[in-house]
């Protein structure tokens, strides 16, 4: 089975209360931050991992980004990825959900034949949760989100779709997208072996130029949304003490959360 | 001067950092109150591959070279000392066998090693002390196909817990170095001593009673004993030594920080005191002085020095590095006032650790006496 799993390089989670953000162009000011594969990714990879080791067949990971998401794609293929793709074109700059699908689109079509297409359900920068779905329409195949269980049926994936209070089972017959959430599996660490055959693997970099993609279409002018601007919201803890004998204090506290509609 | 990582080093030691933090990290309290040995870990850190990363492919290392496993050994002591004290205790077997053992015996011993299903010791301290090699007792005297050997070794790091225990012993008037297996009749494991810090690595008494080895077992040939004794020592033992001390002091040095920014007195967090944070800024020069000397040392190894060549830089790194160690950890305790001294906040466990690498691959009074005699001359 070919796969091709969806990676993107992020900041590390751990870091996010250093971020902060370019008063001009909104954008998040990177420098000093270690950057990680988005956790959720690291899922999809796993994934895509284990449906071969179930049925043989190859992994190609995909990543849009600046030269550093290189990193990244390195670190898929130490993982255990076959081979790795990185978009980078200082076109794609500034790409909303709808112009990074289209690349994305464009870049997995150029690598035919392709079964099963993996992407983590959402980044933990963006949240979005948009890519995989506009993926899936632009690839116009059938796609389940919030994947937290998959398996090799015969020639089909039966996967189950987290809902709120419950899952759906579907059976996906390829070729098809899924987006997978954390349940899924637990991610493997790349070997000692793993990082030294990485370096031999094919790692390919692609531009506008190898996409068949006019300027108008990707990055900042092929996006349907612009960021007008990032506001950071402040929290704090606010205290209250309740006086008198336990069962009044608890009563009050009670009326108190109500009034909060915390209740 | 080139100071940067390769790009395998720099995944090699992120990978240990996120496999120590997901994998160690939550059981660092159970097993520093159970001092049992880990093998469980020992066996999944072989899966990973991290065993032997400067044992060459051929014998089922990675061939990553010695800086790569300064890194291994400085990540997984950041978060467990006692994990990167084993390979301070195993690598020098590994060591021996890979420079002076048959071509047979690196084919049946490494592979195992380096995946983990089976551990190495490296004996040569008796009780007639560790530095001083010319007294040793212990004898190998030659046999019908092997030797007899007879003695006792003491201060062995995983004596009681290792397959394959290397050791050196006195053949006629000159010395020799020897592999025995676990469960050789004539060989076991004696006391094993109540050390203070690093407690889940056992150090032994090892005993010989007439134990006999093939001549199949001998590392090297006759009389090259003190040599392969002291290319373990050098190129192996005392930069694990360093590596461990460093990590040790990275992830107490990081309890400190965390602590001082959450701990709040006066209405602030301790960090805001100017007092605090000269102290944290020692810590941190102290620790990054003391990666450019260790790092420097793996380097130096990498390119092939021998352990004479390397003699100083080994020496100077272990002593810098342990006594760094001990600097940090002290003062992180102090840092944290009474929490400091509870083992509930794991920075008191980690100066009990750096206390026991002061002794470990010779005491620091010998680092001294090396590196000044090579200064008179």
């Amino acid at each position: 089975m070919e796969m091709v799993v969806c990676l993107k390089q992020v900041p590390d989670p751990e870091h996010f209360s250093k971020i902060s953000y370019d008063p001009v162009t909104r954008n998040i000011i990177r420098e000093g931050i270690p950057a990680i594969i988005n956790p959720l990714d690291r899922h999809a990879l796993e994934a895509a991992l284990q449906i071969r080791e179930a049925v043989s067949g190859r992994v190609t990971v995909i990543s849009m980004g600046p030269p550093q998401a290189r990193a990244a794609l390195e670190e898929a293929l130490a993982t255990g990825a076959d081979r790795a793709v990185l978009l980078s074109d200082r076109a794609f700059g500034g790409a909303d959900t709808l112009a990074t699908a289209r690349t994305l689109a464009a870049a997995i079509r150029r690598l035919c034949p392709w079964d099963v297409v993996l992407c983590g359900n959402e980044t933990v920068d963006g949240a979005t949760a948009q890519v995989a779905p506009q993926l899936a329409e632009m690839l116009g195949v059938p796609h389940a989100a919030q994947v937290q269980r998959v398996e090799v049926e015969g020639q089909s994936l039966q996967v189950e779709r987290a809902l709120e209070n419950g899952y759906v089972k579907l059976l996906l017959k390829p070729p098809c997208l899924l987006a997978v959430g954390r349940g899924v599996n637990r991610p493997r660490l790349p070997t000692v072996i793993g990082i030294m055959e990485a370096a031999s693997k094919e790692l390919l970099t692609w531009g506008l130029g190898d996409l068949g993609l006019s300027p108008q279409q990707v990055g900042l002018d092929g996006s349907a949304i612009r960021v007008v601007d990032v506001v950071a919201l402040g929290s704090g803890r606010r205290r209250e003490v309740f006086t008198g004998s336990a069962p009044e204090a608890v009563k009050a506290a009670v009326r108190r959360l109500v009034e909060m509609e915390a209740l | 001067m080139d100071f940067q990582l390769s790009r395998e080093q720099q995944m090699l030691k992120d990978m240990v950092r996120n496999f120590a933090e997901t994998e160690v990290a939550p059981r660092v309290k159970a097993l520093d109150e159970s001092a049992q040995f880990p093998s469980d870990l020992v066996k999944r850190i072989g899966q990973q591959g991290l065993l032997g990363v400067f044992i060459p492919k051929q014998y089922g290392g990675a061939g990553m070279g010695y800086l790569a496993r300064t890194l291994v050994i400085e990540e997984m002591s950041r978060v467990y000392p006692p994990l990167g004290f084993f390979f301070e205790g195993g690598d020098p077997g590994m060591y021996l066998i890979l420079n002076f053992g048959s071509e047979d015996m690196k084919q049946k011993v490494l592979p195992k090693l380096c995946q983990g299903e089976k551990v190495a010791c490296f004996a040569v301290t008796e009780a007639s002390g560790g530095s001083n090699p010319a007294d040793m007792q212990t004898t190998a005297t030659a046999a019908e196909g092997g030797y007899v050997i007879n003695g006792r070794k003491v201060f062995i790091t995983m004596g009681s817990v290792a397959d394959y225990c290397c050791f050196a012993a006195r053949t006629g008037d000159k010395f020799s170095a020897f592999v025995v297996e676990k469960g050789t009749p004539g060989f076991e494991p004696g006391h094993r001593e109540n050390v203070a810090g690093i407690k889940a690595i056992p150090v032994d008494e090892l005993v010989f009673s007439g134990a006999k080895v093939p001549v199949g077992n001998r590392l090297g040939q006759e009389g090259q004993g003190l040599t392969a004794a002291l290319g373990a020592i050098t190129l192996v033992a005392r930069p694990g030594v360093a590596s461990v001390a460093l990590g040790l002091a990275r992830g107490a040095f990081e309890e400190a920080v965390k602590f001082t920014k959450e701990r709040k007195m006066y209405g602030a967090p301790l960090i805001n005191l100017q007092a605090l944070q000269f102290g944290l800024a020692d810590m941190e020069t102290d620790i990054e002085a003391c990666r450019w000397l260790v790092y420097y040392l793996g380097w130096l190894l990498d390119q092939g020095k021998s352990s004479r060549e390397v003699s100083r830089d080994s020496a100077r790194a272990k002593l810098f590095a342990t006594e760094m160690a001990k600097r940090v950890t002290m003062g992180v305790c102090q840092m944290m006032g009474g929490y400091g001294t509870i083992y509930d906040y794991k920075v008191v466990s980690r100066l009990t650790d750096a206390l026991t690498l002061l002794p470990a691959g010779g005491t620091n009074e010998i680092m001294r006496v090396m590196l000044g005699g090579a200064i008179a001359r």
